[in-house]
């Protein structure tokens, strides 16, 4: 049981919005955009924007608890890769009935949880860096990928699958509501639960949990357990939008979601964040990324603006926190 | 009892610290046995020739994680390296036969400056910010973004073909010339780990910041000078891949960083910073080197080759973590 020091002062919203200037500069951002093309700030636009969002969001919130409980995975990316590829390979074999593609898809999830368990294994009993094994690890699921696909891309012409990814409820695509589903979940775990304090605990002083009580080898463990999960979910997701899978997919995956867990906020040292705050970096991140598209710039130009921006965001981000000028001490 | 133990633990003490070096040695013995062509002189030249770029960059990137950071962008500076080099070799000084050896002198130049202007760059931003493992990752992930699009600005996207003739920058890729390139970097920068002031606080500055800093040492100056290091190498790396494929394009140096982290993290350098050395680098990329050319020889497709590699890296962190357990154990 962590005690929380800033549990007293004000709302809950208003201390959210406090410690969130890149909230205000997102907004002040879109206004921007807005005026200078208007048609980004089109409902449909934004609708968009929160769908390919909510992709990499359910990765992205399965990064920051991982970099919470102090663990990273390089190998994620690769496990997407792989649920993309495997996903619709199952979908092309049993994807005739509604059992079929339910089967499918649990299928699919367990061997991208056997990815990241296999992860977690190495990383608790072999005591090795989470950065190096993921390291390897995306490397051999890279090479299963190419050598299960020969290098081409899967197809799927499944239904159910189409209907998942254009299908909309109160005008919101299903994509959006899974996002949110997910995002209120895991912050309640963070938040409420004593397995989700436990994971600050670890990430914060791994001798101090442990002294503590908490089981501080399951815990980094099951982290890459729910990055596994994550990596199935977004998969399957990202094949219900694209419904086809590839290995050239994806692949900027892991550092995108470091990069909005850091933008959103979250320190790499472990410890301290919330999916809240990975939230925003994922919408900062895909705002500008899709922003920048429509200002209509070559692509090269595109990403070097994009590289800068999050040199700059990180940069102030990291000086402000050393400083101990904002925030988060 | 003891005896026996204590003469146990020498033995396998002797594995331990020779573990790369045998590596290497049952690789080589396996594939002479498959195919005895492998043991031609030929061969090796041809592996070290192999190794020597992605072994110059795995020394700079040696440097960075040596100093408690990481350089993400080491594959990106080795693109815009490579594609500014080309720029420099075809144009007219580096077509007239009259002015190429200069041209081949300023290629050679001009890759290691970009080198360390992109590492100055994530220096002096680490510096700014005090970054530690963490921020370098985030910051040098930016850089490599940017580095790349700068890259691909530079040729437009386009591949280039080399319009050069043959002459001294040609040289640089052919016969033993990489080789002893590498050899000459692997030096300089073991001299410089080993013997001079900066070389030793990089050490400290690795394994603890805080007490670093504490003690005196200008830990900003060290930081930038070891992404520097880092950079120059990326520089030389790229200067050498584009004289031995003869051509280049923004994308040449893909993955490079992630490669060269592998031989540095086989090598046993441990990615906390702190540890390690330049000569295990070195025996981490030949370990790689020696590997992939071993596949090769036994028909072992590139996809298949991934696989290998990605257990190999963890096997010897693995085997790695052990030894200096086994070793904590025995002080203790």
């Amino acid at each position: 049981m962590m005690v929380d020091t800033e549990k007293n002062s004000g709302t809950v919203a208003l201390r959210f919005v406090k410690r969130q200037p890149i909230l205000i500069l997102l907004v002040c951002y879109i206004i921007v955009i807005g005026i200078v093309k208007p048609t980004f700030v089109s409902v449909g636009n934004l609708k968009n924007v929160l769908i390919d969002a909510s992709i990499y969001g359910v990765a992205a919130l399965a990064m920051t608890i991982a970099i919470i409980c102090g663990e990273f995975d390089l190998s994620l990316a690769s496990n997407f890769m792989w649920s993309q590829i495997f996903f619709c390979f199952l979908l092309n074999e049993w994807g005739g009935t509604g059992f079929g593609i339910f089967a499918a898809w649990i299928v699919m999830v367990l061997s991208c949880i056997a990815i990241g368990a296999l992860n977690g294994l190495i990383v608790v009993k072999g005591k090795i860096n989470s950065f190096i094994t993921t390291l390897g690890m995306m490397t051999i699921v890279k090479g299963v990928c190419l050598v299960f696909t020969d290098g081409e891309m899967i197809s799927t012409n499944n239904e159910f699958i189409k209907m998942v990814g254009k299908g909309t409820l109160f005008g919101f695509s299903y994509l959006t509501y899974i996002f949110i589903l997910l995002i209120v979940i895991s912050f309640f775990v963070m938040k409420y639960t004593r397995f989700g304090r436990g994971l600050f605990a670890t990430g914060g002083n791994y001798a101090a949990a442990e002294l503590a009580g908490i089981n501080v080898k399951f815990n980094k463990f099951i982290v890459f357990v729910i990055l596994g999960l994550s990596a199935g979910i977004s998969g399957s997701m990202f094949i219900s939008r694209m419904r086809a899978g590839s290995v050239l997919y994806g692949t900027d995956l892991s550092l995108t979601c470091v990069a909005a867990t850091v933008v959103g906020g979250t320190p790499l040292s472990g410890g301290k964040g919330s999916v809240l705050r990975t939230v925003v970096g994922v919408l900062v991140i895909y705002v500008l990324y899709k922003s920048l598209s429509f200002l209509g710039l070559q692509g090269y130009y595109n990403s070097l603006i994009k590289g800068l921006v999050l040199l700059i965001v990180v940069t102030v981000d990291a000086y402000m926190t050393r400083s101990g000028k904002v925030r988060r001490k | 009892m003891g005896s026996i133990n204590k003469r146990n633990i020498s033995f396998v003490g002797v594995i331990r610290e020779w573990g790369l070096i045998f590596a290497i040695l049952f690789i080589i013995i396996i594939a002479a046995i498959i195919n005895p062509l492998f043991l031609s002189v030929n061969n090796f030249i041809n592996i070290l020739r192999a190794v020597s770029t992605i072994g110059i960059a795995a020394i700079g990137m040696a440097f960075a994680i040596m100093g408690g950071a990481m350089d993400l962008s080491l594959g990106s500076t080795v693109s815009l390296a490579a594609v500014v080099t080309m720029l420099v070799m075809n144009s007219p000084i580096g077509i007239d036969p009259a002015t190429m050896n200069l041209a081949a002198i300023m290629a050679l130049l001009a890759g290691i400056c970009i080198g360390l202007a992109v590492g100055l760059i994530n220096g002096i931003i680490m510096a700014v910010v005090n970054g530690r493992i963490g921020e370098s990752f985030i910051i040098t992930y930016a850089m490599q973004i940017i580095v790349a699009a700068v890259a691909l600005i530079v040729v437009k996207g386009e591949f280039q073909a080399a319009k050069y003739p043959a002459g001294l920058f040609k040289n640089f890729g052919m016969g033993v010339t990489p080789v002893l390139m590498f050899v000459l970097v692997a030096v300089i920068a073991q001299l410089f780990m080993t013997k001079t002031k900066t070389g030793r606080y990089l050490y400290f500055l690795g394994a603890n910041m805080d007490a670093a800093k504490m003690a005196g040492i200008k830990i900003k100056q060290v930081r930038i000078i070891s992404h520097a290091l880092c950079g120059i190498c990326a520089g030389i790396a790229g200067v050498l891949i584009v004289s031995r494929v003869n051509s280049a394009s923004a994308l040449q140096g893909q993955g490079y960083e992630l490669e060269a982290m592998a031989c540095v993290a086989v090598g046993g350098t441990s990615l906390a910073g702190g540890s390690g050395g330049i000569a295990q680098t070195v025996l981490g990329v030949l370990v790689i080197g020696v590997l992939a050319t071993a596949l090769n020889v036994l028909g072992v497709s590139s996809n298949q080759q991934l696989i290998v590699r990605g257990v190999v890296i963890i096997a010897a962190v693995i085997l790695d973590s052990w030894n200096k357990r086994a070793k904590l154990k025995e002080v203790a």
